[in-house]
């Protein structure tokens, strides 16, 4: 599904991310790596499989796009480094010459050196690239930038005849604020309701539908 | 010596004779009983003594034991208390009870001169009190199911317990058909098991209280599994006097075909209050009792600060004081859900009234029960119908209620989240020996049929995570320590201890006036819907929402008379077999008039009706209604099994209509049929319904046609908060980390993925088959509807008996089609719609 967004061609994929394809600049949200790790340190079994799947995602997104940067606007890291973390250095060293950025996001807690480590540029608030602003939540006033956010893990409903209803992640755009979907199969999803305006692109398992 | 001759007996007796009182004789029988070391079940009608059957037996046998010992020390003992160590331990299921009970007991104790301390023991405690019963305990212990495993969870419990005599559960029919009961099952075999390690000589004996169940043998194996202890059930030979009235409007007309709140016959309650002393009035939900609260108050303006309302999303200090005023008979009417269900002793209070269906025989015998509570006093309970389908319901109670016709209450077994929750709670105690432990957990009841290697599955899922086939790496829980399975970590244990028992509901949020003083809970699934200035009512009061700080509700009192009512989202009750079976003959009697129930008469003008415009199924008869409308194409079945078996059969029929041709249905039902909804033609003739309600294949067609996968995520949701994946946080006390929030679907749908063999997954499965699908009474009711003569009527608008599961909002999807086709099918409309903006 390709979108036109203040004259800029972005590609929303079904694996949860956008294509600025101009700019080789392949976008997610809400990566949550270590999750998984981290319910587990408290005592909360989660199959560390759940980890490895995104990062799974992430390679077969690499090569269908081929980026050259990667961007992800905000919880990249739940909380702490751990064992899951480890993995995705793995998967960063496949992809030496692949430029990662990221907007922080309420979860990013991670001490300035394991962010180096991992080689990743951190943008503390936002970071603007015209004609768009990256930023984790959308911000309460507006302005020139269009504003590209994650964090609440948009999900929308399908309503059928006969009341029947389905459930799906989306990528929602409105007038001045897109909204990405979660990356991570481990997050919930929180539904928004239609209604200023806004379009919203629904996550089926086998493409990006318009609704 | 005989036990009548003895001191204890004689002190009982003499003390009973001075309030001029004589025991009944299932009362002697339990002491008799209890005096020869036995343990079982005592089952007798509400208000004839039930607890004292059990609390003397063991004043009785302490009595008799004390004067057996020497009195060398006498003048010294007077100077100073000198504790006994807890005796008695007495498990209630309601909070509401304990107070009441430790009342009397300590009357009892009083008038006997025995030097006993009674202690309440439950979620409304102070910690002051619970420091104090940790120094010394009390010799009787009042306390729920949830409290005992909490204090389980403490160090050296062992303690307590060594010169324990009994554990009584009190109204146990309550708590033998949910988790609690599988709760007190595991804490009884705790208890037992501590004593019996240091003091393998002391008999400890285990009696149940209970209301009658259909399956009462059932009751007392349940609670008392062990061979080695005696036992017998005690049968109370006194028939409890009830009297069933039904509020009738002045006309049928004036009554909806459907609907559950029934205000429009609010008016016809007022002479009713006013006649007695005080009125307990029962609804089915917290919802229902709100409104009817506003109804009664903006009726009569007199009855403001005469009425009020219980329910458990209410203050505890605001309950208190409601249960107070009950007892001294200052409120002329209280508005209440089951939270006053049970055996509260409510002296003042001589007339009931049941609002809507109460779904089965003994919880409205129950209900019953909670006026006239003394001896040889007659209960009156009125019944209030909120549409009016619910006075053939009103009839079949009546009968019901005279022939004792009482349904069953099956235990829960095998309830892997509970297990694990218990598993936890002792490692967060003292810790436990799991080789030890497994055949102490494998003499109870619930886990008779508990396997090593699902033992051993719990135990990994609490010590690694999960089997080492899935990678759960960095885990930890519970550790070895010293031999013995440990919680080391203080924050797990804290948040462990917070998140014991078996109650899910929706996150709550505490209410507060933002001037200060609290009001009570609402769910947050409501709250998040609410905006600022929109008002809501809770604990009869109007408020105006401001904001949500820190896991609390602020709100402002509203100038409004009249606002929306919170859901809390309770379980609906589906109607009994023994019910449903009861109505179908009502329906017979109704048309024939061969019955003395006003309920039916006044009805009859409805039935014409319903019989001009379709057909009444007599109880040889199965009715389907085929009704075309611009909502799509209708059909209606009626087989009077309950909402449950219901929703089974009609995804089952769904399904069988699917295989003719690919459609896609949606589902309503209701305790008297269910519907099935499409955009397409339903291809069904007449003589192809035999074919298609055919027992025949039916566990097949079940598992083919039923999304089970729906139904377990759904049993799920339970069972993740119960074992502590999911936090239900606790409101205002504690706030759940950030970072570990999740919800019950994600788990299901992340071990479903990468973990297929978890237990708890299975679990889930099967509450869904077993609790839900009811397979055996969904195969009697389709065999029946072989034997029944089939009549099918076409028409184009609702039907009286329709109307009531069209209006229902509670539906589910039912689809042949590949979701990929639904979706685009879905899209496709929603464009249209668009367009037409």
């Amino acid at each position: 599904m390709i979108v036109n967004c203040r004259a800029e061609e972005l590609i929303l994929s079904k694996e949860r991310a956008i294509y600025w394809k101009s700019k080789a600049l392949l976008m997610i949200s809400d990566m949550h790596i270590g999750k998984s790790a981290h319910f587990r340190k408290n005592g909360i079994p989660v199959p560390a499989n759940v980890g490895l799947t995104d990062l799974q995602r992430l390679t077969a997104l690499m090569q269908e796009f081929k980026p050259k940067t990667l961007l992800v606007t905000g919880d990249m890291f739940h909380n702490n480094i751990n064992s899951d973390a480890n993995a995705f250095l793995e998967w960063r060293s496949v992809y030496p010459d692949l430029g990662v950025i990221l907007v922080k996001g309420n979860h990013d807690d991670l001490k300035k050196e394991d962010y180096e480590a991992l080689g990743i540029e951190v943008y503390t608030k936002e970071l603007l690239i015209a004609p768009f602003r990256f930023i984790h939540d959308k911000p309460k006033n507006t302005d020139a930038y269009y504003n590209i956010c994650g964090h609440i893990h948009p999900g929308v409903v399908l309503y059928g005849k006969a009341r029947q209803r389905l459930k799906f992640p989306c990528f929602y755009f409105g007038s001045d604020c897109a909204i990405m979907p979660a990356f991570s199969v481990f997050t919930g999803l929180k539904i928004l309701q239609p209604g200023d305006g806004g379009q919203f692109y629904a996550i089926t398992p086998d493409r990006v539908v318009q609704i | 010596m005989k036990l009548e001759n003895s001191k204890g007996y004689k002190k009982v007796i003499k003390w009973l004779k001075t309030s001029k009182k004589k025991p009944f004789k299932f009362q002697t029988d339990a002491w008799q009983y209890y005096a020869e070391g036995y343990s079982g079940l005592v089952n007798a009608p509400t208000g004839f003594g039930k607890t004292f059957s059990l609390f003397l037996a063991v004043v009785i046998d302490e009595i008799n034991r004390l004067e057996a010992v020497p009195k060398s020390t006498s003048k010294k003992k007077q100077s100073k208390r000198k504790p006994a160590g807890l005796k008695l331990i007495w498990i209630t299921p309601l909070r509401s009870l304990a107070k009441d009970l430790a009342r009397a007991m300590r009357e009892v104790c009083r008038e006997l001169e025995l030097d006993w301390h009674i202690g309440v023991r439950n979620g409304d405690t102070p910690q002051s009190e619970k420091l104090k019963q940790k120094k010394q305990m009390p010799e009787v212990l009042i306390i729920t199911p949830e409290s005992i495993h909490l204090l389980l969870a403490q160090k050296n419990t062992h303690t307590y317990f060594v010169s324990l005599q009994c554990i009584v559960a009190d109204e146990w029919h309550e708590l033998l058909g949910s988790k609690r009961g599988v709760m007190t099952e595991l804490g009884i075999s705790r208890i037992k098991g501590l004593l019996a390690e240091r003091h393998p000589e002391r008999l400890l004996r285990i009696w149940g209280i209970s209301a009658t169940v259909g399956n009462m043998e059932q009751a007392m194996e349940v609670l008392v599994p062990y061979p080695n202890l005696l036992k017998t059930i005690i049968k109370a030979d006194i028939e409890k006097k009830i009297d069933i009235r039904s509020v009738l409007p002045d006309h049928i007309d004036m009554l909806p075909w459907a609907g559950h709140l029934g205000h429009k016959l609010a008016h016809k309650l007022l002479p009713i209050i006013y006649k007695s002393k005080t009125t307990l009035i029962f609804t089915n939900t917290r919802g229902q009792a709100e409104l009817w609260y506003q109804t009664l108050l903006a009726l009569d303006e007199n009855l403001a600060g005469l009425l009020a309302i219980h329910h458990g999303s209410i203050d505890h200090e605001l309950r208190n004081w409601i249960e107070d005023a009950l007892h001294s008979g200052t409120l002329k009417a209280v508005i209440s859900t089951s939270s006053l269900d049970l055996g509260v002793d409510f002296k003042p209070v001589d007339t009931v009234v049941q609002i809507g269906s109460p779904k089965g025989v003994a919880r409205f015998l129950q209900r019953a029960g909670r006026s006239g509570h003394s001896p040889y006093e007659t209960s009156v309970i009125y019944f209030l119908p909120t549409h009016a389908l619910e006075l053939v319901e009103a009839a079949a109670i009546k009968e019901a209620a005279k022939t004792q016709n009482i349904e069953s209450r099956e235990p829960v077994v095998m309830a892997f989240d509970v297990l694990i929750q218990y598993l936890v709670t002792l490692a967060v105690g003292d810790g436990f020996d799991d080789t030890k432990l497994f055949f102490e957990v494998k003499q109870t009841h619930a886990f008779t049929e508990l396997l090593p290697q699902e033992w051993k599955w719990i135990m990994q899922f609490i010590t690694t995570g999960g089997d080492s086939l899935t990678a759960y790496d960095e885990f930890s829980k519970v550790n070895l320590v010293e031999g013995l399975w440990k919680v080391e970590s203080r924050q797990m244990a804290m948040r462990h201890r917070l998140h014991i028992g078996t109650i899910v509901s929706d996150p709550m949020l505490k209410v507060k006036f933002i001037t200060g003083g609290y009001i009570g809970m609402v769910e947050e699934s409501f709250i998040s819907r609410m905006k600022i200035g929109s008002s809501f009512t809770l604990a009869g009061r109007v408020l105006d929402f401001v904001m949500v700080k820190e896991m609390t509700v602020l709100v402002r009192k509203s100038k409004l008379k009249r606002a929306i009512t919170p859901s809390w989202m309770g379980g609906r009750m589906s109607l009994t077999a023994n019910l449903g079976s009861i109505l179908r003959k009502k329906y017979n009697e109704t048309l024939d008039k061969s019955h003395q129930d006003i309920e039916l008469d006044f009805i009859y003008p409805l039935f014409e009706r319903q019989a001009k415009i379709s057909h009444v199924p007599k109880d040889d008869e199965f009715l389907i209604e085929m009704i075309d409308t611009k909502d799509g194409y209708h059909l209606f079945a009626y087989p009077f099994e309950g909402r449950q078996v219901h929703e089974i059969m009609a995804a089952l029929i769904a399904y069988r209509l699917g295989k003719i041709k690919p459609m896609s249905f949606s589902i309503a039902m209701n305790d008297y049929g269910f519907e099935l909804l499409s955009e397409q033609v339903i291809p069904l003739d007449e003589n192809e319904v035999k074919t298609l309600f055919n027992p025949a294949a039916l566990s097949e067609d079940i598992v083919a046609s039923i999304n089970a996968t729906e139904m377990a995520r759904r049993k799920f949701r339970d069972i993740a908060c119960i074992s502590g994946l999911v936090f239900q946080g606790f409101p205002g006390k504690y706030i759940a980390n950030k970072h570990l929030q999740s919800s019950a679907a994600l788990f299901f749908n992340v071990f479903s993925d990468y973990d297929k063999y978890n237990l708890l997954l299975r679990q889930a499965y099967d509450e869904a088959f077993y609790q839900q699908i009811e397979e055996p009474r969904l195969a009697a009711a389709l065999h029946r509807i072989q034997s029944s003569k089939i009549v099918m009527v076409k028409s184009d608008r609702y039907t009286p008996l329709c109307f009531p599961i069209k209006v229902d909002s509670l539906r589910e999807n039912m689809s042949s089609e590949e979701l990929s086709q639904r979706i685009e099918r879905m899209t496709a409309e929603a464009e249209k719609k668009n367009n037409k903006k």
